[in-house]
């Protein structure tokens, strides 16, 4: 019955409207000397609503980390258009409107964990206007880090290390979320564990967010929407709607929903694959 | 208590001692070594300067030439620190700002760096005579000369350091549009340290010879241990030939124990870290 849903969504026929997080029309970014130049994002498009929970899954070389950095704004696009929140990257990231989780923790080992989360605060201050700030206490305690707080990221396992790194990026109330493999560096267990914080989390603070990972399990856990990429070039499979109902528990997991989107999302990573080697 | 040695689980059995007094017992052991080298050079010394005393002089010879006019000694002594203090603060302060400026600005990097590297194999021996013809016998050209070796390693270390940041952690406060100064403050600027005081590690030492080389080309006109060294060696006086150069060797040996000190407080985070890594 799920199967029956899963469909893609062409370009044209996504809407425009007040309540999308993120919106990326046809996108095309290539890196290169003029000529000689590689497509790594050809006329990519999607949207991500307000709310929404959207991973980004694919191959290698198709490009998601470069996507990824275009939404954040660390990167120009070629051709195209990235808005957050109707505005442009460029005007949302001084509104302080993007909240990036990278693949390390990155953080600052000669501050404490609670003056790392507070750094967001200090940081291009004047779009702090108006906005609803947390309390970076409060928020560390809400994510299990109470303990934590005083100590320096040297002293702290990585999975601590990977969770102080989102509470920096929550703290200052971004509309968007981007996180580039954030799990990646964890082992197993530990990544389960990390997953499970995050999505309890999310579940009672909605933000818009884009997730790019390597892990099927992960991407059906936490996300709304899957957006399946393909390599040489990099570009939108397939778009596939995940309709577990939330909130989700670890037993999510168990479930035979969860099994056949699993199946059908392998399948579908499988073709892209071939395709990309044949 | 990096180097205990083995000897000391010896001790760890015996009732009298609490942990501080083994503590202390293992940190006199684990010195020891470094002792025995000092009295052993020692005693080589004082075998070679008593049956050649036109090579070099007795331990007791310089000792005697030390405490017979300490005023003398300590005069000369402040000059060349102070020329160093001067010379080096100069060069320190130099090397930071234009590598501060040529990581802000990568064009300025290559368009000044090859001239850098022109003044750098420039010999400063041969610099110093002409910088004295320049600015005469006063301190200036003393200042210059120390500045001068200081200024290069300061240079090339702080610019490695400032460039060492995080690439992930520069994303986020760039996503957060963070303005340049913050990006300096709070992530580029820390990040140099580490670098920084390794700078200082090469340049402080460096900074008595330019201060001695400087004294060489101008001795006679100014005080400085360097001088005193000159007019010694033109007498044939070994003790004092060897009194001032202990002292310089003494200088030198200061500035490196303050730096350690000074480095454990500020950057303790960055030899944790490298633990950790």
């Amino acid at each position: 019955m799920l199967m029956q849903d899963v469909s893609s969504q062409p370009a044209s026929s996504l809407p425009k409207d007040d309540d999308v997080g993120v919106m990326v029309r046809n996108v095309s970014k290539g890196f290169g000397p003029e000529g000689a130049k590689i497509t790594v994002l050809d006329d990519v498009s999607f949207d991500i609503k307000k709310g929404e929970f959207v991973s980004v899954i694919g191959p290698s070389g198709c490009g998601k980390s470069t996507l990824l950095k275009l939404v954040a704004g660390l990167s120009k696009a070629d051709a195209g258009q990235v808005e957050i929140n109707g505005s442009p990257v460029k005007a949302a990231a001084e509104a302080k409107s993007i909240g990036l989780v990278p693949q390390s923790p990155a953080l600052l080992p000669w501050r404490t964990v609670l003056d790392n989360v507070r750094l967001p605060l200090l940081i291009n201050k004047g779009a702090n206007k108006g906005r609803d700030l947390r309390d970076p206490e409060a928020l560390l305690r809400s994510f299990g880090l109470g303990n934590a707080m005083h100590k320096f990221p040297g002293q702290l396992s990585g999975g601590m290390q990977q969770r102080v790194a989102i509470a920096r990026a929550f703290v200052f109330d971004p509309a968007v979320m981007l996180m580039d493999e954030p799990f990646s560096a964890l082992d197993e267990m530990n990544r389960d564990q990390q997953r499970m914080g995050l999505l309890e989390f999310w579940q009672s603070n909605r933000k818009s967010v884009m997730f790019v990972t390597h892990s099927v399990p992960e991407a059906i856990m936490l996300s709304d929407r899957i957006i399946l990429m393909a390599a040489h070039p990099g570009r939108i499979a397939e778009i596939i709607p995940v309709d577990l109902p939330r909130p989700r528990q670890e037993a999510a997991y168990a479930t035979d929903a969860f099994r056949d989107l699993e199946g059908y999302v392998r399948n579908s990573l499988k073709k892209v694959m071939r395709e990309a080697h044949g | 208590m990096a180097n205990t040695t083995p000897t000391d689980t010896k001790l760890d059995g015996s009732a009298l001692r609490p942990l501080r007094d083994y503590k202390l017992v293992a940190m006199a052991l684990s010195s020891l070594p470094t002792i025995v080298t000092f009295i052993a050079v020692a005693v080589l010394w004082q075998l070679v300067a008593y049956s050649n005393p036109y090579v070099i002089p007795t331990l007791d010879a310089i000792g005697n030439s030390l405490m017979s006019s300490p005023q003398m000694y300590w005069a000369n002594l402040l000059v060349t620190a102070q020329e160093i203090a001067i010379g080096a603060s100069m060069g320190i302060f130099a090397g930071f700002i234009l590598a501060v400026i040529m990581c802000e600005f990568p064009l300025i990097e290559r368009a000044v760096m090859p001239l850098m590297v022109v003044i750098m194999v420039t010999p400063v021996v041969a610099i110093a005579p002409a910088l004295v013809v320049a600015f005469g016998f006063g301190m200036l050209p003393k200042y210059i000369v120390t500045g001068l070796v200081v200024f290069f390693p300061m240079l090339v270390n702080s610019l490695a350091g400032l460039k060492e940041a995080d690439p992930r952690a520069l994303d986020v406060l760039r996503t957060l549009h963070a303005s340049r100064w913050e990006i300096f403050r709070d992530l580029r600027f820390p990040v140099s340290m580490p670098f920084f005081f390794a700078g200082l590690r090469i340049a402080l030492p460096l900074s008595v010879v330019g201060a001695a080389v400087a004294e060489f080309v101008a001795a006679g006109q100014q005080a400085g241990l360097g001088s005193l060294l000159t007019i010694a060696a033109a007498q044939a006086n070994l003790p004092v030939i060897w009194a001032s150069i202990a002292l310089l060797c003494l200088l030198g040996i200061v500035l490196i124990a303050a730096l350690a000190i000074i480095r454990k407080r500020v950057l303790w985070w960055s030899d944790e870290n490298a633990v950790g890594r």
